[in-house]
């Protein structure tokens, strides 16, 4: 016997969840989402949560980033508060080289309607004057931001079950048959029929697309993060490397490896990060470290968003991306818009899963 | 005993409701407690707090106390400076800064 949905999106993370919500803002019939183990438990809960914009690649990239930046001041309107702060965001250089690839990026930018400056010492300094002193500028966007994981994950979560969305946690999916016009996805707590199935699995997405048959291109990489404990709020911005949360913490980390879905975390890039920390705000050496974290990432073998249909397999969908807390709120109302109304308001074709084949 | 009112982690100062909320919300396990909950990411990193947890998801699930798992304890396992974490190596193998990614180049697709 098997329960029958209209749509099932499996993976509760942040694209999920925030599908699974934006979805059920229009649409009552039967949603299920379906986790392996409990939202935030992977990447989505392992991370610093910028919410980034400026200093993608390439500038249309950054576009569609910026869209769903802009998104967010609404989101906390309509699912609550999730600490979603614009800061603005500083990534700093500290040769004088990087100036003119800097102001290449400004002038890039600057087409597309994203207004990046480029700082000289002295205004990275009026900015944060706890920056190191040696540094010799900086990017800067006004758009950039940050906001607190777990709370954008909750809500969303907790909005979505309001309006009558099913989860079901700690069932890893095992197999997916096409029966019909059916999905039928076996699951460890049971077997569930759908018409409509999207995959959002992150960094799982290859592994989960083997079960029907498709290839998403999708690896992992690890990030490590440090926390200290909570400083008085003395950082303003977004840097790229660190941010200062609401309650004092300082979350450090910018480090990619390749150690497919090892989450340990390692001395040696603990220690690089330690020092990446002290080289930009060296008042931090001082500070103590409560503890040290790794999330694994997604990563699209081009770096960028696969979003849409996916080709051959009618009402199949694939929503998996890097930079997921940047764009869940774009991508929740893309998804709802295909699914519903057949189109997007913004074209996703340069997204889709074919730009593979 | 402990009631509704009684403190679980003094670090972050959550309650016993707060937590048996989560828990009757889905969480079934400390790790998952601790993200909706912030309860054990204090300074002490849940060395306080984390039997406690076990018995209120004890308490609310039924689940027996050995089947339930450790929260994924984190180094360093006590607080430690950064200075002391650090090597003063500038150069960085692992670690990328947002503008070593950056290739203007590409914008001009």
């Amino acid at each position: 016997m098997e329960t029958s949905y209209e749509t099932i999106i499996i993976g509760g993370g942040v694209v999920g969840s925030s599908i699974a919500y934006h979805l059920s803002e229009r649409y009552k019939e039967g949603l299920l989402v379906i986790d392996k183990k409990f939202p935030m438990s992977g990447t989505s809960g392992s991370t610093q949560a910028w919410v980034w914009v400026h200093s993608k690649t390439p500038a249309w990239y950054a576009e569609f980033s910026m869209y769903s930046a802009e998104l967010y001041p609404y989101l906390a309107k309509k699912i609550g508060d999730v600490e979603y702060k614009r800061t603005g965001g500083l990534s700093p250089f500290f040769r004088e080289q990087e100036r003119e690839k800097a102001k290449r990026l400004a002038e890039e930018y600057g087409k597309i309607g994203i207004q990046i400056d480029v700082l000289s010492r002295e205004e990275v300094l009026a900015k944060e004057p706890f920056f190191n002193p040696r540094v010799a500028g900086a990017t800067f966007s006004l758009l950039d931001g940050n906001v607190n994981p777990f709370r954008l994950i909750d809500m969303y979560m907790r909005t979505a079950k309001k309006n009558g969305v099913h989860y079901s946690t700690y069932n890893r999916v095992t197999d997916i048959r096409r029966r019909n016009d059916m999905f039928i996805v076996v699951s460890e707590k049971g077997t569930y029929a759908s018409k409509r199935l999207i995959l959002a699995a992150g960094p799982w997405s290859r592994e989960l697309g083997k079960l029907i048959g498709i290839n998403i291109p999708i690896n992992q990489v690890r990030g490590q993060i440090l926390v200290t404990e909570p400083l008085k709020p003395f950082l303003r911005y977004t840097i790229s490397g660190l941010r200062q949360a609401n309650n004092g913490e300082v979350l450090i980390g910018y480090s990619m490896e390749q150690a497919g879905f090892d989450r340990s975390t390692t001395l040696d890039v603990i220690q690089e990060t330690a020092n990446l920390a002290i080289h930009y705000v060296p008042a931090l050496k001082k500070a103590k470290i409560v503890r040290a974290f790794s999330g694994i990432r997604a990563m699209p073998e081009d770096g960028l968003p696969i979003l849409g249909k996916v080709p051959g397999i009618d009402n199949l969908y694939v929503a998996a991306t890097h930079s997921g807390v940047t764009l869940s709120p774009l991508i929740g109302t893309l998804l709802a818009e295909l699914l519903l109304d057949g189109e997007t308001s913004l074209p996703i074709e340069r997204y889709s899963l074919s730009r593979f084949a | 005993m402990l009631d509704q009112a009684t403190i679980i982690c003094r670090c972050e100062e959550i309650s016993y409701e707060e937590v048996a909320e989560v828990i009757r919300y889905g969480a079934r396990t400390f790790d998952d407690v601790k993200r909706l909950t912030r309860c054990g990411m204090g300074p002490c990193q849940a060395k306080i707090c984390m039997s406690l947890v076990a018995q209120v998801i004890h308490a609310e699930t039924g689940r027996a106390l050995p089947e339930i798992p450790l929260p994924r304890m984190r180094m360093p396992l006590s607080p430690i400076k950064l200075e002391t974490l650090a090597t003063n190596r500038t150069s960085f193998s692992a670690v990328k800064s947002v503008l070593d990614e950056v290739e203007p180049e590409e914008g001009m697709r």
